[in-house]
């Protein structure tokens, strides 16, 4: 806590255009602080409000694909990967959305998102569920979460600190917390969308993990654990241009994603012969309109 | 469904499934490696390649990749294998199989839609920074959500069976 006091102080003496005045910078300190503690104590119904309404967010940014089979398909495989994932009582939407930009999403509290543009890409419901399992594990380790409470303490206090402590004060007003939640949720997804939170890389050990721990989920869940693996060779024969929402540029480079794999897959080897199904996966994403 | 509506879907299919699914990429391998008659380390070594050997893929499954090298066909390991990255080529595709099957439909080597490239015709920065919430088509997706009971049966269609993997096993807690 102190830490973050003296940072943020220091960050107030070092702005070249701001006068140094103590009592704002105090007053900034405190905010951050406050920001840390609303985050650090996050409630499931919280953050599954707060998860709801950056989806709605993403959603205003870029359309639904329009083929619902497709989109009950993903929910069905991504709903069997959370059962066998540590939260599988969360209420799990996995949403298809139309767009070339490759990526996939993770949202605190049980949605995510992943683009046409990389569903299309993939070979089989083993690479699917590949990728899925990956996002469902940055939802049960939490990383998201921990990434806000990174930012409000870190180079975004500044912008959003402020925001976020507000958020956090008035997610405690008045005593009713349905409603206060959702207040809450709401303005701090809008903060983290305009302040381009999730065009920014999480810590490369979260992706690690979740890749590892993803594979352990689809293993689990009875497909192939090489899914991801083929994923991510399809990704690395692409170059991440200027697409700073694709995959490229907030996940860690493909080849050594799947370095840090190679290590890992030996220990799940032996249930290399589970179902990939291509035939499946094909039928449903090529006949999607 | 007619017979003829049948024929058409099962000849859209094998067109679909035989198009772009094998189309060959070009890869090298990332060192000295064995190139297997079978997929499994027990599987006999047609020829062993020195690392950087250009091989063609012809399937990407599981563990192992099949591959040509060098004229002959056969399987290496998966991650004996680097992949030139490349930047696709901008451009609509003519393809009657473009749009969610471009992938599989153009193979590598066709035009195909921009990704992940300067300009491209996906979520930008700003679409992301200036996005309204748009509450109608989250509950849409929500709606979409599938139950347990639901996820159970799809499981059970395509044979997927619950195996018991701790966490740990990868050396993890």
């Amino acid at each position: 806590m102190k830490r973050i006091l003296f940072a943020t102080l220091l960050f107030a003496c070092a702005s070249a255009n701001a006068q140094f005045d103590f009592g704002r910078a105090l007053d900034l300190g405190k905010k951050v602080m406050q920001a840390q503690e609303g985050m650090k104590d996050l409630t499931q119904d919280e953050e599954i409000a707060l998860g709801e309404q950056l989806t709605a967010g993403f959603l205003g940014a870029s359309p639904l694909h329009p083929d619902a089979n497709l989109q009950r398909y993903v929910n069905r495989v991504g709903k069997w990967l959370a059962l066998h994932s540590g939260r599988p009582d969360l209420p799990w939407t996995f949403a298809v959305i139309d767009t070339e930009t490759i990526n996939a999403f993770a949202m605190p509290g049980g949605n995510v998102i992943i683009s046409s543009g990389l569903l299309k890409r993939l070979s089989s419901e083993s690479e699917l569920a590949g990728v899925l399992a990956h996002e469902i594990a940055h939802v049960v380790k939490k990383h998201q979460v921990q990434a806000i409470q990174s930012a409000a303490k870190g180079d975004l206090a500044a912008s959003i600190g402020k925001d976020l402590a507000g958020d956090a004060i008035a997610r405690r007003g008045g005593g009713a917390l349905a409603q206060g939640a959702k207040t809450w949720a709401s303005g701090m997804a809008a903060d983290l969308l305009k302040d381009g939170f999730f065009l920014r890389p999480l810590d490369r050990s979260m992706e690690y993990e979740a890749d590892q721990l993803g594979v352990v989920i689809a293993t689990r869940a009875g497909y192939d654990p090489y899914g991801l693996v083929g994923a991510l060779e399809m990704l690395a024969q692409y170059k991440g241009g200027g697409d700073a929402a694709s995959v490229f540029s907030t996940h860690p480079p493909a080849p050594d994603r799947l370095g840090e794999l190679e290590k890992f897959l030996p220990t799940v080897e032996r249930y290399s012969g589970q179902p990939q199904l291509e035939g499946r996966f094909k039928q449903v994403v090529g006949n999607a309109k | 469904m007619s017979r003829m509506t049948l024929r058409l879907a099962t000849l859209f299919l094998g067109l679909f499934l035989a198009s772009g699914a094998w189309a060959q990429e070009q890869a090298f391998t990332n060192r000295s490696t064995e190139l297997k008659d079978i997929g499994s380390p027990s599987g006999k070594t047609l020829a062993s390649l020195p690392g950087d050997t250009p091989v063609k893929v012809i399937a990407r499954s599981g563990a192992w990749t099949k591959v040509e090298a060098n004229g002959q066909h056969g399987y290496v390991n998966v991650f004996h294998l680097r992949f030139p990255a490349t930047v696709e080529k901008s451009s609509s595709s003519s393809n009657p199989l473009s749009g969610i099957t471009g992938f599989f439909g153009g193979g590598r080597d066709q035009p195909k839609t921009t990704i992940a490239t300067t300009g491209i015709r996906g979520l930008s920065p700003e679409d992301l920074k200036n996005a309204s919430p748009d509450p109608a088509a989250l509950a849409k997706a929500q709606g979409y959500r599938s139950d347990k009971g639901s996820a159970e049966r799809f499981a059970k269609d395509g044979k997927l069976a619950t195996v018991s993997v701790d966490y740990s096993e990868g050396g993890r807690r």
